[in-house]
């Protein structure tokens, strides 16, 4: 796992033998986990600004590992999330699949299945963070324009020519053209077409005339 | 006393009595001359004394012969001059008097003694009287009835010879002194019968006082084996009942414990696989290895325990009474009912007071009785949606009493509820059969205990346990 950099493994599981064993396999291939007893415990948290992955028990005193997947989701912690259970109850499994869930284990498992779900998640943590990241950074570059401009971009990106978006706003076609080179230059796009990338990135809606 | 004489030698005896005052009154008429007065009242109030009061009138009437012919002018003749028969009619009526006094003292004597010859006779138990020697004086019928012994066979006879059995001497001996002391005694015991065969008795003996003496020792013998057969067969009774209602519950939390024993072996699982990877590493770490191999030995004993607490509330028949800590036995429970708990989505929460006096106790028992709490309170939880489902159990010394609360978030009980939850057959629950509280009630009555329930300070109900404290011996 230390292809990953700094990276977090986190266990939500209230039994204390499970849990420390888990903590012990984990260390066994260099990985020191956070852990936590219950889900409120992992509520109030303060999570690391890494890529990161969590391994739920389903049953949990109080809330359980289900529940806090939904909240979770609702908080907009996308953590992948890695189910373990005591028994293999498969409408729980489809649920916490359909719900995002990485993997789901059925207690006992096989150490590598459980060490593969980490890859995977913590790879797809990474992959979601870069994009949250760029999308972070366009919206910046989005920021920057004026409102006039905003109001353009998604005219242009809907591939109107500005003779027609001149029309759409009520200007001249020389200033669409000033705009879309300030745009273009603020949004720091090489091309039309990488433009458009930015735009569907930041999910701009393409609008008819 | 003497039984009864035939009514021919009772007369005879009057006979003597009156010709022995008459024989005595002729001899010394010379000297006492009035004398025969005395004599002859004398002999009528012996005869009414011995014979009763028909005797005694006979011998009124020989007297009065006796009296005429001799001692009453004219003398010789059966005849009484005129002006003594103020003087013979008033030695008539002294006599009489004095025949009715002794017949009726008589008489006395004879219900008396008739009432209690009854008693003996009629008493349903077994009754024996000795001296102060232990020495038999009397034993009835029912006696012979229970221990095989005519009363002939038994007459003075030292009772610790033959009625006491081989290693309860020395208990008889210090019950012995207790009677010696003046105190009444009352146990349970053994005694051998003629055949030699043991028989349970209880024994009441109580000091026979006459006029401030001891003058012997009553005991009183009731055969128990019959009482004792049936509280066994009670008690059988109620430890099928009990066992019953353990398996209905073991069998509802079938798959919660199956859970609770793969929990540990799904952590023994991760340690060896840790173990290996700590082996293949190079070099090996043998630290982790070892760690590993530590938390494989616990998490086995753990699973090892689980499944003997099972085979413990799934096993027959009685459980050995012992010293228990009953926050050990609440723990133990508890890590039956985790994950049913988790499962029906409740919170336990616990407050033992630390250290706890120990209480005697079963621990299958109290284990079947805290479980059957548990349960009752998950399923009082099943429905509530409005409040977090939370189980409270804590543990206290009050007084001279161990009481735990089992307190739960549930629908609760409303006060009239709260007695008759523990009826037979009693139940708020749609399926059940309204036995737990029953049987649960009765486990730790039999532990001299009490367990009783009471509405919760807010919402739901709480269940007290409360278990005598003992003094434990070194």
């Amino acid at each position: 796992m230390k292809a990953f950099g700094k990276s977090s493994v986190m266990v939500v599981e209230d039994d204390p033998s499970m849990r420390t064993a888990l903590r012990n396999l984990l260390r066994s291939v260099g990985i020191d986990p956070q852990l936590f007893a219950s889900a409120q415990e992992y509520l109030n948290a303060k999570k690391p600004d890494v890529p990161a992955c969590l391994i739920l028990d389903v049953r949990l005193p109080g809330m359980s590992g289900l529940d806090l997947q939904k909240e979770m989701k609702a908080s907009g912690d996308d953590i992948p999330v890695i189910f373990i259970s005591a028994h293999g109850d498969i409408p729980m499994s489809v649920h916490a699949m359909k719900a995002g869930a990485v993997d789901f284990l059925t207690k006992p498992f096989r150490d590598q299945d459980l060490l593969d779900a980490i890859h995977t998640s913590l790879s797809r943590d990474v992959v979601r963070r870069e994009k949250e990241s760029a999308c972070a950074d366009l919206r910046e570059r989005l920021q920057s324009l004026t409102a006039r401009e905003r109001e353009l971009l998604p005219l242009i990106v809907s591939g109107r020519s500005n003779k027609e978006v001149a029309a759409k706003i009520g200007t001249s076609e020389i200033t669409v053209k000033v705009h879309r080179g300030n745009v273009m230059r603020k949004m720091r796009a090489d091309s039309f077409a990488d433009l458009l990338r930015m735009a569907a990135q930041l999910e701009i809606p393409y609008t008819k005339v | 006393m003497q039984p009864p004489q035939p009514a021919s030698i009772r007369y005879a005896l009057a006979t003597g009595f009156v010709t022995a005052g008459l024989v005595f009154s002729l001899i010394l008429f010379d000297v006492v001359p009035h004398g025969f007065l005395l004599f002859f009242l004398l002999a009528v109030m012996l005869a009414g004394w011995f014979g009763g009061t028909r005797v005694g009138l006979f011998a009124v009437v020989l007297s009065m012969v006796s009296v005429a012919f001799f001692f009453i002018p004219p003398y010789r003749a059966l005849a009484v001059n005129l002006d003594e028969v103020p003087y013979f009619l008033s030695f008539l009526l002294s006599s009489i008097v004095a025949s009715w006094l002794g017949s009726s003292r008589r008489e006395a004597e004879e219900r008396q003694q008739a009432h209690l010859d009854e008693l003996f006779a009629q008493t349903p138990e077994a009754l024996l009287l000795v001296d102060l020697d232990y020495r038999v004086l009397r034993a009835n019928f029912q006696f012979t009835h229970i221990f095989g012994y005519k009363f002939e066979e038994i007459r003075n006879r030292t009772v610790a010879d033959w009625l006491v059995p081989e290693g309860m001497k020395e208990e008889a001996m210090d019950q012995r002194r207790r009677l010696a002391d003046g105190l009444n005694v009352n146990f349970e015991t053994i005694r051998q019968r003629k055949d030699g065969s043991r028989v349970n008795v209880s024994e009441i003996s109580f000091p026979v006082i006459a006029n401030g003496k001891t003058i012997g020792y009553y005991t009183i013998f009731r055969d128990i084996t019959e009482d004792r057969r049936a509280q066994e067969r009670l008690q059988k009774a109620q430890s099928e009942l009990a066992h019953l209602s353990r398996m209905t519950t073991m069998g509802e939390l079938a798959s919660s414990i199956a859970h609770e024993i793969n929990q540990p072996i799904g952590a023994i699982a991760t340690n060896a696989d840790a173990a290996v990877r700590w082996i293949a590493q190079s070099p090996p770490n043998m630290e982790g290895a070892r760690e590993s191999l530590d938390y494989i030995v616990r998490d086995a004993n753990r699973a090892a325990q689980v499944i003997e607490r099972i085979r413990s509330l799934l096993r027959k028949g009685p459980t050995p009474m012992g010293y228990l800590d009953l926050n050990e036995v609440i723990r133990e429970v508890l890590a039956l009912t985790r994950f049913e708990t988790n499962r029906r989505g409740a919170v336990i929460s616990i407050a033992l007071a630390n250290p706890l006096p120990p209480v005697i106790g079963d621990r299958v028992g109290l284990h079947q009785v805290l479980l059957n709490l548990i349960m009752n309170s998950l399923d009082a939880m099943d429905g509530i949606n409005d409040r977090a489902r939370q189980l409270h159990i804590s543990s206290n010394v009050e007084g001279a009493n161990v009481v735990i609360n089992v307190e739960d978030t549930g629908q609760g009980l409303n006060a009239e509820d709260c007695d008759r939850i523990f009826d037979p057959f009693f139940t708020t629950k749609r399926s059940g059969i309204g036995m737990g509280l029953t049987i649960s009630r009765s486990i730790v009555e039999s532990h001299k205990g009490k367990l009783w329930a009471s509405t919760g300070n807010a919402s739901g109900s709480v269940m007290h346990i409360s278990l005598p404290v003992v003094e434990k011996r070194q």
